[in-house]
């Protein structure tokens, strides 16, 4: 909340991005900032459009409304295409290709190419190098991927569900490997994701999107200490009139108990039981209760008008 | 796996060889002198190259295949001509002895013919078309060069393949018939078997076959289907094509006033000369079918109804060989610039609306 928390540059700058296909819209007016440095999860429900915003900041999509900067620069332009690397979803790598062949696309493709960074992470998986890529697990799939968006040393790195088609154990290791990385260089990554373990874990900003629009942006730390988890004994019916003045996210009965999810607009007085909300009740509270007024503290809130404005001081 | 561990001990940035695919595939540093004994590709070149060098290959080595083919059948057939006295003797006494020679013309010109459909399905349609199928498009897309530079490589890759195996066919085709050309035959030069397979023709028709499938690929984003319109598309064009192809020329008319039934009365074409129509004209200039007065019953009754219908000579219309070049060109270059059309069209579609 204080102004040196907009110290630092933004990795990304989203303004009212909205991305309409046939069916509908996708992303609707979804506007974000993500300073540059963090690990980021992208949460939200299938079909949120997560894929859609990781696509658009990847340049992989054109948004129909709307601009996204990355570091500044327009997505698409030269100098953010080199800053930028990003592992789509379904991890498309040349089937015939071997895996060294896959590093030298890298290589061949990439100006700011790093070899031995590459190269470290397949034998950190002991992954064969003359293997074809169609001979290989899935689990080995990913790693090659992973090598080929760490090789291409991004101060961005955009995944897509990067650990969905893993089992526990390679999920962890491959992460371990990812998350030393890039706290390693300092790479900004943002990451969508179902797991919610994994972001427990790993990621410290977190945005969350739902029905197309932004829910929750921010400071993992500073989102969970803004809400307080509220549980007493009911009194007639739904919340007490006395949490009215605060804002209410998601409301809950079971029995003679509720339990709410507010952001105290003041001290908090009452006979119940206040706590800190883990990710996890945060996330469901946030994703069931799609009219709950959303919220994105100031280090996630973009200022101006779109592309242009630089970083913006509060 | 030694070569990663010397790797892992140097202190160079980025330089390491490719693994266990030996020197040729290493970097260029200037130690590994292998690698510099043959040319190497680098950056997109070498990506698109990898990524459909089988289909490069196979194109260039059947292209080499019936190179050596032509060549022998030349040979041959130079052999048979001297030996047979050619061109003092007439070919047409010759009889079943030049069959076989015959054969071998409307053999390969029947292959020669099919190159655009053949490599239209084979090598245009699937270029992209595989990519956004198998995703590999995005896997470029997310590297650090232009999706322009990924078109115009694999555009260019593509035509160069085109244009040097038909460009060789062509040429070597041409010089194989050169002999015997203005025999009508062995090919008749009006006739798909020899126009569409000599000079700049299948050139032209194949780059415009192939991108037209590039294109087709690049909309439909199937390989599969794209294959199938890419057919479609080739065959409609070769028969546009041979409906067109004798409009390319300029029509020369002959026409002349001895008569129409009395002997040498018909004009004398040039040798080889396509002949497309003939008619009857009349003294005030107009024409009139040649089946004009043919019921009549005697030679008398056909001459008075001739003299009635005032008809003087005849009126022919006809293409001399000598044009063939000029039209060969004219039709290429009609569709080179149907050719251009498309890049231009697959350029803009790329920008806009690939993915």
């Amino acid at each position: 909340m204080s102004e040196g928390m907009y110290a630092g540059q933004a990795a990304i700058e989203a303004y009212g991005l909205g991305m309409r296909y046939r069916r509908g819209w996708a992303l609707r007016d979804c506007s974000f900032r993500l300073p540059a440095g963090r690990i980021c999860g992208l949460m939200g429900p299938n079909g949120a459009g997560k894929t859609t915003l990781l696509s658009i900041a990847a340049h992989v999509l054109r948004p129909t409304n709307g601009s996204i900067s990355l570091f500044g620069e327009a997505a698409g332009s030269v100098e953010s295409g080199r800053r930028t690397a990003f592992l789509a979803q379904e991890k498309p790598l040349f089937r015939r290709f071997t895996v060294a062949e896959t590093l030298r696309l890298g290589r061949e493709l990439n100006p700011g190419w790093d070899q031995r960074a590459a190269e470290g992470i397949i034998r950190a998986g002991n992954v064969p190098f003359d293997a074809k890529i169609s001979t290989l697990s899935g689990g080995q799939r990913t790693r090659v991927a992973i090598a080929l968006a760490f090789g291409k040393s991004p101060d961005l790195l955009l995944l897509d569900e990067p650990m969905s088609d893993l089992d526990p154990v390679v999920r962890h290791e491959v992460m371990g490997t990812l998350l030393a990385e890039a706290a390693e260089r300092g790479t900004t990554v943002l990451m969508s994701t179902h797991v919610l373990a994994e972001l427990e874990n790993v990621c410290d900003y977190l945005v969350v999107v739902s029905g197309g629009g932004v829910r929750l942006a921010g400071d993992v730390d500073e989102l969970m200490s803004v809400h307080t988890l509220v549980t007493g004994a009911k009194e007639g019916d739904g919340v007490p009139s006395a949490l009215g003045r605060h804002t209410l996210v998601e409301s809950r009965t079971s029995g003679r108990q509720f339990t709410a999810l507010i952001r105290p607009e003041g001290p908090v007085t009452g006979p119940w039981d206040m706590g800190t909300p883990t990710m996890e009740e945060l996330l469901l509270a946030y994703l069931r209760s799609p009219d709950a007024p959303p919220l994105i503290t100031p280090t996630a809130q973009v200022h101006g008008q779109g592309l242009g404005t630089g970083a913006v001081a509060a | 796996m030694s070569t990663f561990t010397r790797d892992s001990t140097s202190t160079s940035t980025g330089s390491t060889s490719d693994g266990t695919n030996g020197p040729t595939d290493g970097t260029s540093d200037a130690t590994t002198t292998e690698a510099n004994r043959r040319p190497r590709l680098s950056g997109m070149t070498w990506l698109v190259w990898r990524q459909h060098r089988a289909a490069f290959w196979t194109t260039l080595v059947a292209t080499a295949l019936l190179v050596g083919w032509i060549v022998y059948q030349r040979g041959q057939l130079v052999d048979f001509l001297d030996g047979y006295g050619y061109p003092g003797e007439n070919l047409h006494e010759a009889g079943g002895r030049f069959q076989q020679y015959n054969d071998a013309f409307s053999f390969v010109s029947t292959g020669l013919q099919a190159l655009p459909i053949l490599l239209g399905v084979s090598l245009g349609a699937p270029l992209i078309a595989g990519d956004l199928e198998n995703g590999t498009a995005k896997l470029v897309a997310a590297q650090s060069m232009s999706r322009t530079r990924w078109l115009a490589t694999k555009l260019a890759l593509v035509g160069l393949v085109v244009v040097v195996s038909t460009g060789v066919l062509s040429a070597v085709f041409g010089w194989w018939w050169n002999p015997v050309k203005s025999e009508a035959t062995v090919m008749e030069w009006t006739s798909g078997a020899a126009f569409n397979t000599t000079g700049p023709v299948p050139v032209a028709l194949t780059l415009f076959s192939v991108f037209g499938g590039v294109a087709i690929g690049m909309v439909l984003r199937r390989t599969l289907m794209a294959m199938v319109v890419t057919f479609g598309f080739t065959v409609v064009l070769q028969l546009v094509w041979s409906d067109f192809l004798l409009s390319l020329g300029n029509v020369v008319t002959v026409t002349t006033n001895k008569g129409v039934t009395g002997e040498n009365t018909f004009p004398s074409l040039p040798h080889s000369a396509h002949e497309i129509d003939q008619s009857y004209v009349t003294g005030s200039g107009d024409l009139l079918g040649w089946s004009t007065c043919r019921h009549a019953e005697t030679d008398a009754a056909q001459q008075a109804c001739l003299d009635k219908a005032d008809v003087v000579g005849w009126s022919v219309q006809y293409l001399p060989m000598s044009q063939m070049n000029a039209m060969q060109w004219f039709g290429a270059s009609i569709l080179f610039a149907l050719t251009a059309g498309v890049v231009a069209f697959i350029f803009f579609w790329g920008r806009k609306r690939l993915f």
